[in-house]
């Protein structure tokens, strides 16, 4: 990828992301970002007394991509944010990898922080991503979220 | 024709992703949620969202249109 090519500020993909590349991303659409805040999501090993060794993720593929297309403009709206940033894997993803990830622009630290809080509570309850967790007693599907 | 989609959960139970059912006037919601219950009976249990066209749709009453896409899903796991 070269410099002036981006990807998306909104993704739902198999392959891993990098932080770094998103993070920079975020700063290069605009000078007047003062604060980035960032969440970002990993596997655990351990869930409900049991050790889980990979998570298999099912989405409804263009609804997550839409809704997760409304929250960021939501957000942007909401805590007049400068940019942000969403991105969430799906496929199987193994204990201690990286999930989802978002990021936060704002001219200043607390709108950012409160954004991202936000996109990520948000993310969980209205963007269609199930969560199976494998374990080494068998696979169950997650259907709360803490 | 109608498309009713599954994912996650719900496609476990339903062993399928998708089906395809005839478009008659009429038609609403209710009466898909209801077709594919009386086939598949676990699916009651944990349908806890629908979306009509990849929009929430919370009326079931809401009658459809030919070529409507529905999924009937379980409570997000996402994050």
């Amino acid at each position: 990828m070269t410099h002036h090519e981006s990807k998306a500020p909104v993704r739902v993909q198999q392959e891993d992301f990098s932080q770094d590349e998103e993070v920079l991303a975020l700063r290069a659409s605009s000078k007047r970002i003062g604060g980035i805040a960032t969440f970002t999501g990993c596997a655990r090993d351990y869930s409900e007394g049991r050790e889980v060794t990979r998570i298999s993720f099912d989405a409804y593929g263009s609804m997550a991509l839409a809704e997760m297309n409304r929250l960021r403009e939501e957000a942007i709206t909401k805590f007049e944010l400068l940019d942000a940033r969403l991105v969430h894997r799906v496929g199987v993803v193994a204990a201690g990898e990286k999930i989802v990830f978002i990021a936060a622009g704002a001219e200043h630290r607390g709108p950012a922080f409160d954004a991202c809080r936000w996109l990520i509570d948000e993310l969980k309850q209205r963007v269609p991503i199930w969560k199976k967790e494998i374990t080494p007693e068998g696979d169950e599907w997650v259907t709360q979220h803490p | 024709m109608i498309r009713v989609l599954f994912f996650g959960p719900v496609a476990e139970r339903v062993q399928t992703r998708e089906m395809q059912l005839e478009f008659t006037t009429g038609m609403t919601l209710h009466d898909v949620a209801a077709r594919v219950g009386a086939q598949h009976p676990s699916v009651f249990g944990i349908v806890s969202f629908i979306a009509v066209n990849q929009n929430q749709v919370h009326d079931r009453q809401m009658a459809l249109h030919d070529n409507d896409e529905i999924a009937l899903m379980a409570k997000f796991s996402g994050g």
